[in-house]
């Protein structure tokens, strides 16, 4: 740890000899397994370590980046000149120079609790657990496809700045899918979920997976009795907690970050459609929704970000009334507001970009039983499938997993191939019941950035009834 | 981009095999890289940031006792190669193979010309920072209306090596470049996008005024476009759209995603799933193809393969192990790449990703009707050229949907007679294809987001509704 303080230091140092007005490193050691076990058979299984340095450094108001993997002294010297030099490069077009808000600088040393360490299951074990929970999936003749997708990751960061800031943090994060696929002539259902935390292998062991898995393949095989959604707008719908994470993730948690509203995501990502509504009312009372890195077990858990800021909960929406982005030390200077933790990147190869942590709607006061009852004809929509969102995260389109039509209170006839659509600002506004008790979701592939990152974040919510547009199977 | 010390990748890859012989293992293959990306970002009319990545790496796996272990490594020292072999060595005692598997044999290599290019290697980073904002200048010295641009440059440079317990030693070292520009027009409260993209292996293909003033041009468009009518339309996918098809298909066509994520092609070998005209290939030996290598990340040597002919699904590709899994040969479509997290879509960074079977450089073969020829024989339709957040909402069914952000036009009479405001296709993949009934006699390179192919253009039906 005390050769990685030196080279943290020699990264800032040298930058600062250069002329640099700001520096900030990444030095990071990443330990990751994956294993892939489809039908049977192991598909992927790997163990990956890599490490090395990222340096940020602003010149004359422009950003420069660099990485290396390269940890010797002149490797990082080499790494600081040349995000230097592209910075200077950058600054001839940059008519506005970057400015940062300003922070109190941190020095600590954080790790998520951890009771069963990555390394203390062997590769093997994990292999055999694997098979068995596939195994699990195939309830029935009928599931035709079983797939278990595993990963494990464990990172040590050192993050220092020029500012004196010195943040060591320790994290495990691991998560399982599980998918079963079945079939009955030519028609083939899915079903699918997803167990992970911060923290180690301990939640395998904790949770029965092999009753999950067992959950899974009996769903999949039930889907093959269910009846097709059929095409009807403007309907009333529950929308359980799983399928409020994916909602919630991509109609605000997108929006809501500030280089997307300040369209600096506008090349490929998008824009914000309420870009410039801040304080504005764009939703009913039960739109209201947090961003929360420091929701303990979480994926998105940490408690400062890439930039060393504190991690606070932040309140982006409440009770319909737009309130808050997320933002980095730039875009909070661009608002005139404190920074409020919202910068990571996946590894020590990328710059930070601004990202979920933890993004979910806020409980509301009905038991979800009840909000069935008081449902004369709508549908229950029921876990996470796949989304399709426009640029400015207006128009959004989500399937599900599973539906229930709901007549006169009761939950009736089970659906497949449910699929919804809307715009952001009539859903939101529709909603007119939160249930008591939320939950919040592992989602392990948020992209963004060009290079694209994929990063592991949480999302979630209680239940919520608003009115949408059924779109039947095509 | 920035010279460093040239690193030896074969000596790395030799101290790999010897410690996979000294560890036990029956046979050994590295594949060690050493990968430059350099990023200029723009964003509101400005360089946002200039970035760069140098990554060097090792992906190995083993063969032994009648399993296969893999694992990969950022550090080439000694000590840390022989524990990435020792942890290879460990897995594969856990994942026992129930078929007859061996890594690929030394095999003659084709010659592939035009996918190395010195200028874009040793490009110094102040060069690129040019070259990217010669887009935004472009962009808004066409029009006064032009009011932002946001866009990126990468600038990518590999050079991989795999070596195998077999002798085999086959190398790729190329160079790739994407450069991209999204432009928004105003007039008045109304506000438009255009974007132009593409992509290519040497420094004189990267024309930054051109896409600068495509980009533009398709902004200053759309401010006139008009709300479409919900239908069924005869669709013409330019380039970009095409592309999202074109990556569909490929996608569908590996055995392991089919098998694994989307089971659409499961069962349709043989069978009819596009229209007549449709044929696609995959041809990595393509010169100065955007995915063209002599070999695949395998070592083994390129060649073409014939995934659609006439519409009827003729081959799913294979790498050498999923090929001995379903006792089938090789198609030299070994790729390090994943589902997973940390993969880049740039060539050669994947050594963390263990070998998956999938299309190199995929494409539509060309047609044999002009672009306006397509265009001049459609009576009602639309043109799209920019398809965003394309999905199969349902990847057993096929179900598909994407937004036209931008690009969209009313063709009326054989002719593009206005824009149209920003609409939705939803309607089944299976369809798109079968209902394909004209293709374009040339190819160019388009795409988005790191991921690009060559392609014609397509003409197909699709339901459309405005959003």
């Amino acid at each position: 740890m005390r050769m990685q303080e030196d080279l943290a230091s020699l990264a800032i140092d040298h930058a600062k000899k250069l002329g640099a007005e700001y520096t900030d490193a990444r030095l990071e050691t990443h330990y990751n397994e994956l294993i892939t076990v489809a039908n049977g058979k192991v598909q992927r299984a790997m163990i990956n370590q890599k490490r090395g340095i990222g340096v940020r450094a602003l010149v004359k108001g422009a950003w420069g980046f660099q990485s290396t993997t390269n940890l010797s002294r002149a490797g990082v010297k080499n790494a600081v000149s040349v995000a230097y030099k592209i910075a200077k490069a950058s600054s001839r077009h940059v008519p506005k120079p970057v400015k940062l808000a300003s922070i109190r600088e941190y020095r600590d040393s954080y790790a998520v609790a951890v009771k069963k360490a990555l390394e203390d299951v062997a590769f093997e074990e994990k292999i055999k657990m694997m098979l068995k929970w596939e195994k699990s999936l195939h309830t029935s003749k009928s599931v035709v496809r079983g797939l278990v997708d595993y990963t494990g990751i464990k990172i040590d960061k050192l993050f220092v700045n020029s500012e004196g800031a010195n943040i060591k943090f320790a994290n495990t994060v691991t998560w399982a899918g599980l998918k079963a696929d079945a079939k009955k002539g030519d028609l083939t259902q899915s079903y699918e979920q997803t167990v992970g935390h911060v923290g180690g292998y301990e939640i395998f062991q904790k949770q029965d997976i092999e009753k999950i898995a067992q959950e899974t393949g009996k769903k999949a095989d039930s889907l093959l009795k269910a009846q097709p959604a059929k095409e009807e707008k403007r309907v009333p719908v529950i929308l359980n907690p799983n399928y409020v994470a994916l909602l919630c993730h991509e109609i605000v948690g997108h929006p809501s970050e500030a280089d997307r509203v300040l369209g600096r995501e506008a090349a490929w990502a998008g824009t914000t459609w309420w870009a410039g509504k801040l304080g504005e009312k764009i939703g009913s009372e039960y739109f209201t929704v947090y961003d929360d890195p420091t929701v303990p077990r979480t994926l998105g858990f940490y408690r400062y970000d890439d930039e060393g800021v504190k991690a606070e909960r932040k309140v982006l929406a409440e009770k319909g009334v737009l309130k808050m982005h997320m933002h980095s030390r730039e875009t909070a200077a661009v608002f005139g507001i404190e920074p409020n933790a919202g910068m990571r990147a996946i590894t020590y190869e990328y710059i930070p970009l601004i990202r979920m942590s933890n993004t979910f709607f806020a409980d509301g006061d009905w038991d979800h039983e009840e909000m069935v009852e008081e449902t004369r004809h709508g549908i229950l929509v029921a876990d996470m499938k796949h989304p399709s969102i426009d640029d400015k995260r207006y128009n959004w389109t989500i399937s599900a997993q599973e539906g229930y039509e709901i007549k006169d209170g009761e939950l009736t006839t089970h659906l497949r191939d449910v699929q919804l659509a809307s715009t952001a600002p009539e859903f939101f506004k529709s909603l007119d019941a939160a249930s008591k008790k939320g939950e919040i979701a592992p989602l392990p592939g948020c992209g963004k950035g060009d290079p694209m990152q994929a990063l592991y974040v949480g999302n979630g919510g209680p239940y919520l009834r608003g009115v949408a547009n059924v779109i039947g199977a095509k | 981009m920035v010279k460093t010390k040239a690193l030896d990748l074969k000596g790395v890859g030799r101290q790999i095999l010897k410690f996979g012989e000294q560890l036990g293992a029956d046979e050994t293959e590295a594949y060690v890289v050493s990968n430059r990306v350099l990023t200029v970002r723009l964003v509101n009319n400005a360089v946002f940031e200039a970035k760069g990545v140098h990554d060097i790496g090792a992906g190995l796996r083993v063969l032994g006792r009648g399993g296969i272990g893999s694992s990969s490594t950022a550090d080439f020292s000694s000590n840390s190669l022989k524990k990435a072999v020792q942890a290879a060595v460990d897995a594969s005692k856990a994942r026992k193979l129930r078929f007859k598997y061996s890594f690929p044999s030394p095999a003659k290599t084709p010659k592939v010309s035009g996918v190395y290019d010195t200028r874009l290697a040793k490009l110094p980073g102040d060069k690129a920072v040019e070259l990217a904002y010669d887009m935004i200048e472009e962009s808004t010295a066409h029009s006064r209306k032009v009011v932002d641009n946001a866009g990126v440059l990468n600038l990518v440079e590999f050079h991989t090596i795999v070596m195998n317990s077999h002798g085999l030693i086959a190398k790729d070292d190329g160079t790739f470049f994407e450069a991209s520009l999204t432009a928004t027009a105003k007039e008045g409260a109304k506000s438009s996008e255009g974007s132009e993209s593409t992509a290519g292996r040497s420094l004189r293909e990267l024309k930054p005024k051109a896409i600068g003033k495509k980009a533009a041009e398709m902004a200053v468009d759309g401010l006139k476009a008009r709300p479409l009518k919900e239908g069924t339309y005869e669709v013409i996918l330019d380039s970009e759209p095409a592309v999202n098809i074109d990556g569909y298909v490929s996608w569908l066509v590996s055995p392991m995603i089919a098998k694994l994520y989307y089971p659409l092609f499961v069962d349709k070998l043989g069978k009819q799933v596009g229209s007549k005209q449709l044929n696609v290939l995959d041809n990595p030996l393509m010169p100065g193809g955007v995915g063209s290598a002599p070999v695949d990340e395998e070592g083994a040597p390129s060649k073409k393969v014939t995934i659609m002919e006439k519409g009827v699904l003729k081959n799913f590709v294979y790498d050498s192990f999923y090929g001995a899994m379903e006792k089938k040969r090789t198609t030299s479509s070994g790729v390090r790449a994943s589902m997973g997290v940390g993969v880049s879509v740039f060539p050669g960074k994947n050594y963390n990703c263990e070998p998956i079977p999938l299309p190199r450089n995929p494409h539509i073969a060309p047609g044999d009707w002009k672009r306006d020829e397509i265009i001049e024989d459609t009576k009602e339709g639309l043109l799209t050229q920019r398809f965003h957040y394309t999905r199969l909402t349902n990847p057993t069914r096929g179900d598909f949907t994407t937004v036209l952000r931008m690009g969209l036009y009313k063709i009326e009479k054989g002719e593009v007679t206005r824009a149209l405001q920003k609409s939705r296709i939803i309607d089944n993949l299976l369809n798109i294809l079968k209902n394909v009934n004209a293709v374009s006699d040339k190819l160019v390179i388009a795409g988005s987001w790191g991921g690009y192919a060559h392609t014609p253009v397509i003409r197909t039906k699709a339901h459309v509704t405005p959003v």
